[in-house]
Order: C-alpha cells, then structure tokens, then sequence
C-alpha cells in the first residue's frame, strides 16, 4: 500500500484532496505558527488566518467551524471570498487548527453548536475578507508605485492604470507582499447590492471528496506507527474498574481509564474489538444504579411533577387564577424519552503524545476545547498542542463532548506513540450523553373568544448543565427550558417552571436540545388549545402572532406550501408547528395517510425565515435533514435502562428513517434580511408536534407521549 | 496469505480466518472510503460491490472474497466522474457523507444490472441508513440519471 499518499492526506490542506499538493503558500497576516504573535498584538491582526492564497492562485479559507455535514465549510467560504473578490472556480477551504484566532466571534469559543456557525462568523469573515482584499490592493500600489486607491481588486486580480497604461496582477502573485503588510482593522465592506457569492446556491466544496471516498474523516485517520484501539465501558453507567483484566492474547497493551478499559492491538481496528468485546473486567457498580431504570425515572419525575419547588424560569402576572376563572381549560401532561445521537461515524479520536508534544486528529465539534482537554492531561503548554479537526460523520451535538478525546490520548500517553481509539457501535449506543427525558404539564385557560389567557408549564427533566457542573442544584438550565419560555406567542399571563431531575445518566447537546423537547410539549398544546376553542390550528396561530409580522409570515407561508386550506385526501390529515430559536423561525404542515397505530408521512412543507441567507440550497438541506432527524425522533427513537445498562445498542434496535419511510419534503426559505438566524437546529423541533397534530386530526387520539410508535425491529 | 482483487488490483493479505471484508479494505489496504456503521449489516455504509453486486462488507468474511472482482468507492472511477457521482454532485446530495460511498455504490450497481431501471425500482431496494437525511435528494439524483 502506498502509505505516502494516505499520510499526505493528512496534511491539512490534504483533508480534501487525497494527496494534494501543497504549494508555495503565503499566508496573510501570518497564521498559523504566527498565532501567538498575532494573538498578542489584538484582535485586528487576528482577522487574516482567514485567507490562503496559492502562488497557483488558489484561495484556501481557513473554516473555525466542525463540518458535520451542514455545509460550513461552504458557506463560510463564500462570506470570505464575497468580501475578498476571489475567483469562486479557485476558492477550497482548510479546516483551522485549534487556536484562539479561529474562535467564533460571538461565541468566543472554537466550538461548533447552537447553529451559532454562519451566526457568529459572519460579520468577522466579511472584514477578514475585506481586510485581504485592501492588502493586495495595498501590496499591488507598492510594486506599481501608485495609491491603493487607483487600483481595483476584481475576481482574483489587482488592476490599475499606472502611466496610462493598464497593469494587473494575479492575488497569486501579490500574497507573498501583501502577507507582510499591516492588517487593515476596519476596511471597507462591499455593498450588499455587489455581493457575488452571499445569497447564492453555490456548489458545496465538499461534495467532490465525499462521493469519490477522498474525504477523510476522524475514523480515517492513518498515522505513521499508529496503534489501534477499541474500547469497553463499564455496561452499567455509573460503574468504575475494579480490576484490569489480564491484557488478552494478540493485544500490544490494555489500558484501564476509569469506567472502561481500553485494548491496543497492532493491526486492525476489528481486532482491538474482537479483543474488547471479550473482556471480563470487574467492575465496581454503585448501589444507586437500581435508579437509572426507565420506569424508576418516571416515577421520579411524576412525584417530582406533583410536589417538588420548581425553578422559576419565566413568570408574568398570575396564570393560576386566570386559568381559574378562564371559560375553558386544558390540563395535559406530556412526556418524551431518553435519546441517542446515532451518528453514523462511532466515536473515535487518534492521539500521539510525545514528551514534549500532543497532536490530535478528531472529528470534534470542540477543537478549542480538545486542546483544553489535552494541556490537561499531558500538562504540556497549550503551544505543544496541535489538533486536526477532520470531517465528521454527523456530529448532533455528541462530538461536541470529551471524553472519546480523553481516552485516545490517554492511552497514547500509556504507550507513548500515536493510537486511533474507535468506539464499536453497541459502545457508542451504550455511552451516550443522552437528550434527557422530560415530563412537562402543560395548563392552560381560553376565554370565551378563544384567547389564552393563562398559561402554565412545569417541566421536569434532569439537568444537562448541572450534571456539568455549570449551574447549581436549584437553578433553571436554559438549555432545559429553551423553547419553553419567551414564546412568541406572549400569553397574558404565563408561568414556566422547571424541576430538576436527579437520574444519573448521563445527558447532552442533542440537535436542538431543549427544543426537541419543548416544542413538542408547546405545539402540541397549543393545538389541544385551538381543538379546545373549536378554531381551526393555522387560524389561532395566526391570531396568537397577529403583532409578529416575521413569524406570520413565516407560518403562512408554510400553511401555503402545504396546502393548509386545500381539502385533505381521504384517510390524510394535515398538522402544523411553529417554532422559534436559534435566530430563525420554522414552520411546518406534515401530511400524514393511514389509520390509528399505521400511519405513512406523506409530506412535510417545511418554510423558515433565517434573515440573512448565505447559501439558500444549503438551508435546505438542513431543514430536509432536521425533518428526517425529527420523524425519527418523533415515530420511534427512545433509549431505555435497566439498572444502568443502556438498550438498545444498534441500529437493529433503534429505528432510522429510511428510504422507504422517507416522505416529500418541500422547504420555503424566506430571506428577510437583517439578522442571520441559525439553520443546523431549527428544523428539527416542529416535526415532532406537528406529526402529533395530525394523527390527532386523523383518528382523534391525541399521543402526548414520545415516541408514537414501538420501532419496528429491523433482523440481525 | 489471501489474494483479493480490489479495484483491478492484486494484493496479498494477512487476514485473520474471520476477519471481515470491511476492515481488510479499510486497515490492511487503507481504502477508507468504505466506512464502519454498525458492522452487524444494518446500515450499508460499509457496502462494496462483489462481482458487481453489492455487498455489506462488515458480514462478509475476506476469505469468502478471494477469486472475486471487489469494487469500493475508490475503484468506481479513476477521476470521481461516474454518472452517479456526478449525479450526486449535481443534486448537491451529501451532507456529512459518511453514508454516501454505500449509497452511491448501491445506485450505480442497480443501474449496471438493469440499464433501464425506473427511479422507484432503484430507490426501493435502497435500504441504507444517511443519518443526516439526504433520501430525497437521493432520489432527486436517482430521478436524474433514469430520467
Ligand atoms: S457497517 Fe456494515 S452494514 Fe453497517
Ligand atoms: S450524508 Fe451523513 S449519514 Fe448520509
């Protein structure tokens, strides 16, 4: 096997082109080895590791964001070029080493998450590229001996008239001179009416590798005298190791780490599993694990429900007695199940730690953190810290965490030499950071027009920020009541509570996080509320969000592209959400044929209004993979325990939508301007209710518990 | 020692009598287009064509492969230019991609088979997860290959 071309890929150029070549590249404004300079010196000096040109006139944009598949490193390019008046047939992007300067500007962190992408880059990136644009100028009226005012950057090329007659120069040519120039801080951006690239549905700069086998992801990676590892946890959470069993036959070395242990092998990965699979360790389990059983936690969260103090999350005037005197009232108690994240690439990191040295390739939604978690281990400085961020197979917030991170370079610290640790399917099923269940209670009063005019929802669900220890015992976790609280909807009267559950399993960032829970608690009660009034569901939404010019238009455009007034088939019915966050505001009518317990989803007419759009086509595809994600969820996802053993562990038990189950999906994307709204997040939650909806619609029963259905068991 | 033929090419390997197909393409010959899912036959995304036909290669054993053609991703075509790759392309399929050497795999052997397959025959036998969702533009793609 030729071993240089799959090392060469792992350049970071080589990420996307299997054995690129890397040439005569200038860098502007001197990144990366020059971070340290740079970050000294301000933020301003910061803006150019954004940009990469070519001697051969490449435009490389350096990209601070994981790409997961929701299309960054494509969309952030075109802010830089747009700015940068690149030739779009030259631009590539490299994904950026972990490092300060690549922080999200909004975020401050180099993590990516929230749909805070496009949000917190946008601005900077524009300046970054406007910043590169004005150094070219600059370097070209050097050589010429002209103002950087007579000259003109257009499509890759610097033009002026110097002495009548008409000069050019590639960006190729002038990097090297315009890479030592001054950093402009605040060059002039384009007006909006010339932008060539934001707005449009240019071809992703991703798609070549990922459908040739190019693309490297975390999984992929192949270092020089690299071990391989597979790992097995603990099968019950909250268990540690007792006893490191004796290190099997065939294996290089086993390593303990805490609550699993890790087995090295020389060869393949499927043998460091085989390995790991028939481990016998002793483990010690505590006595608490008899809680971590479903129905144990349900009962939890039910007596919480009726007695605990909640915390208060939002509070205006005095539902509990507008409620009293309302004309109607609604009292429904809704709950959702524990989740997995299932990307399709396992967990996996590959670590090399020398002495003096840690480097990292991982497809990680935190290299920022990565490096964090590595200084911490090796208690090397942060400048011994290299981390790669390779493409991820699907992210969903569970590559966001550390602890496959902390294993891999755990072990390479044992054996002092580059391991890839790679989490088996049933390990990666089995030790999630689970979306948290939730039980929330909903009350609601109507008055005799058909006004809400209380509102209370108390929501019991553990604690994704406590058990992180980034909020105390008693506090609200806004990831927990995220899409619960400052609802557009602006009831008169309105109480939302939260009561933290103490279950010990552990739980994370799952697509959408609070919102795929509370989403679907709101929507569906909002729809209970018009059934209530007898007003149809689009028309009390739209009564509900008559001041809200955005979201109306938002929830009418979706009614349109699904038909909402148009007579439904026999054996159809239609079903509407609405949602508001991460910036964006979505709206969904889901078409749904069959009967009571079989049901098919016919359709999802999807319309989201994110403001200002970069890459319409990429918005899309987000919105048609957050549905799929959604019906998912919604139709058959759920993880049960049984005294802290996680089931299932394998897709033969935990339903994916699949072709077969896949329905049309039309999206509307608004481009309202202004603001840049998030995109990766909000397609998900309104699925879950608006599918609720219309099964209430089709055969009158109203299911208020997640997931609708009992997944089918697809054979072994 | 076992001689698989992949992608046109010899190679001798030390494969472990029960080691799967998938791990020999994927670290023996550092094809790693093919990916790891599930390795228990469930999601497709470790599929490669045996004699033209797909196969999950996490449930085949490499000694079952000796004497066979085995065709990954790599070996659909020398410059990425195969219909159904360019197909892809022009449907802006992928997302994250894990899944897509499988999918496009799967594709382009139903189109080998049968020339003349409708989309919906093809789209049918698609039983491969994409976790990201990306079915109906695969189904866009497939529509516009078979017209
Ligand atoms: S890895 Fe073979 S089918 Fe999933
Ligand atoms: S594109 Fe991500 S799993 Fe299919």
């Amino acid at each position: 096997m030729d071993n240089a071309l799959l090392d060469a890929r792992l350049t970071r150029r080589g990420f996307l082109r299997a054995g690129a070549l890397v040439v005569g590249y200038a860098t502007l404004g001197g990144v990366p080895h020059a971070i340290g300079t740079a970050e000294a010196a301000g933020s301003s000096a910061l803006v150019n590791a954004w940009v990469r040109i070519g001697s051969d006139n490449s435009v490389a944009v350096l990209i601070g964001s994981a790409e997961m598949g929701q299309g960054v490193c494509t969309s952030l390019a075109q802010i830089v070029a747009d700015e940068l008046q690149a030739d779009w047939t030259r631009v590539t992007f490299e994904f950026a080493p972990a490092a300060p300067a690549y922080a999200n500007f909004v975020t401050h962190a180099q993590l990516t998450g929230g749909s805070m992408s496009v949000r917190g880059y946008y601005a900077g990136l524009r300046v970054a590229g406007a910043a590169a644009r004005e150094m070219l100028k600059s370097a070209a009226a050097l050589a010429w001996g002209v103002p950087a005012s007579a000259c003109t950057a257009t499509n890759g090329t610097v033009t002026a008239i110097v002495g009548g007659v008409t000069k050019s120069m590639t960006y190729g040519a002038l990097a090297p001179a315009a890479a030592t120039l001054p950093v402009p801080a605040s060059p002039p951006l384009t007006p909006d009416s010339a932008l060539r690239f934001i707005g449009h549905s240019l071809p992703r700069l991703d798609l070549a590798a990922k459908t040739t086998g190019a693309a490297v992801f975390g999984i992929d990676v192949r270092v020089p005298g690299m071990a391989y590892a597979a790992i097995k946890h603990c099968p019950q959470l909250g268990g540690t190791l007792a006893v490191l069993p004796k290190k099997p036959s065939g294996a290089t070395a086993i390593v303990g780490l805490d609550n699993a242990v890790a087995v090295v092998v020389e060869d393949t990965t499927w043998h460091a599993i085989q390995l790991a699979r028939n481990l016998k360790p002793t483990w010690t389990i505590p006595s608490s694990v008899a809680d971590l059983t479903t129905a144990t936690i349900m009962t939890e969260a039910k007596s919480l429900m009726a007695s605990a103090t909640p915390a208060i999350a939002e509070s205006v005037g005095n539902p509990a007695a507008a409620i009293a005197a309302a004309k109607l009232q609604l009292d429904a108690t809704y709950d959702v199940p524990y989740l997995a994240h299932a990307t399709l690439e396992p967990l996996n990191c590959t670590a090399s730690v020398t002495r003096t040295s840690c480097e990292i390739w991982a497809p990680t939604q935190a290299a920022g953190i990565v490096a964090q978690t590595a200084a911490t281990l090796t208690g090397l400085p942060l400048s011994a810290i290299t981390v790669h961020t390779t493409f991820l197979g699907g992210g969903l917030g569970r590559k966001f965490e550390q602890d496959f991170i902390a294993q891999a370079i755990r072990v390479s610290q044992a054996l002092m030499r580059p391991v890839k640790l790679t989490w088996s399917r049933e390990e990666d099923f089995g030790n999630d950071q689970y979306r948290p269940m939730a039980l929330a209670r909903v009350q609601a009063g109507l008055d005799a027009t058909g006004a809400v005019v209380g509102w209370r929802n108390r929501i019991v669900s553990p604690s994704i920020l406590f058990q992180r220890g980034w909020v105390g015992p008693n506090d609200v976790d806004s990831q927990a009541v995220d899409g619960a609280i400052d609802l557009p909807y602006g009831f008169a009267t309105r109480a939302v509570e939260y009561v933290r559950h103490t279950a010990e399993i552990p739980v994370g960032f799952w697509r959408s996080v609070g919102f795929s829970i509370n989403t679907f608690v709101v929507e569906s009660a909002i729809d209970e509320l018009a059934t209530l009034a007898g007003i149809d569901p689009l028309a009390f939404r739209q009564r509900l969000l008559a001041n809200d010019a955005r979201s109306l238009g938002v929830l009418n455009a979706a009614a349109a592209l699904g038909g909402w007034n148009t007579p439904v088939p026999k054996g159809h019915a239609r079903g509407i959400a609405f949602c508001e966050g991460f910036g964006s505001t979505v709206a969904q009518v889901i078409e749904i044929a069959g009967k009571a317990g079989s049901i098919s989803v016919v359709r999802v007419s999807c319309a989201i209004d994110c403001g200002t759009v970069i890459n319409p086509d990429t918005v899309a595809a987000q919105m048609e993979g957050g549905i799929v994600q959604g019906l998912g969820a919604a139709l058959w996802g759920k993880m049960t325990f049984t005294n802290g053993v996680a089931s299932p562990r394998n897709f033969n038990g935990y339903a994916m939508v699949r072709m077969r189950n896949m329905p049309q999906v039309a999206v509307t994307v608004l481009a309202s301007g202004g603001f840049v709204g998030g995109v990766g997040e909000p397609g998900v939650p309104p699925v879950a209710p608006a599918l609720a909806n219309a099964y209430a619609r089709l055969t009158g029963i109203r299911l208020r518990s997640l997931p609708m259905f009992t997944a089918p068991r697809s054979g072994d | 020692m076992i001689t698989l033929n992949v992608n046109g090419t010899n190679y001798q390997v030390n494969a472990g009598s029960d080691m799967p197909l998938l791990w020999v393409i994927r670290d023996i010959l550092g094809l790693t287009g093919t990916k790891y899912g599930c390795g228990i036959e469930q999601c497709g995304a470790c599929t490669v064509l045996v004699d033209g036909h797909p196969q999950k290669s996490c449930d085949m054993d490499a000694t079952e492969a000796v004497g066979r053609k085995i065709t990954t991703i790599e070996g659909l075509s020398a410059t990425g230019t195969h219909p159904v790759q360019l197909a892809w392309i022009a449907n802006q399929v992928p997302q994250c991609g894990y899944c897509q050497s499988g999918m496009i795999l799967c594709v382009a052997a139903a189109l080998a088979r049968n020339p003349k397959a409708k989309a919906t025959d093809i789209t049918g036998e698609l039983e491969n997860i994409c976790a990201c969702g990306t079915y109906q533009r695969i189904r866009n793609a497939v529509k516009s290959i078979t017209g």
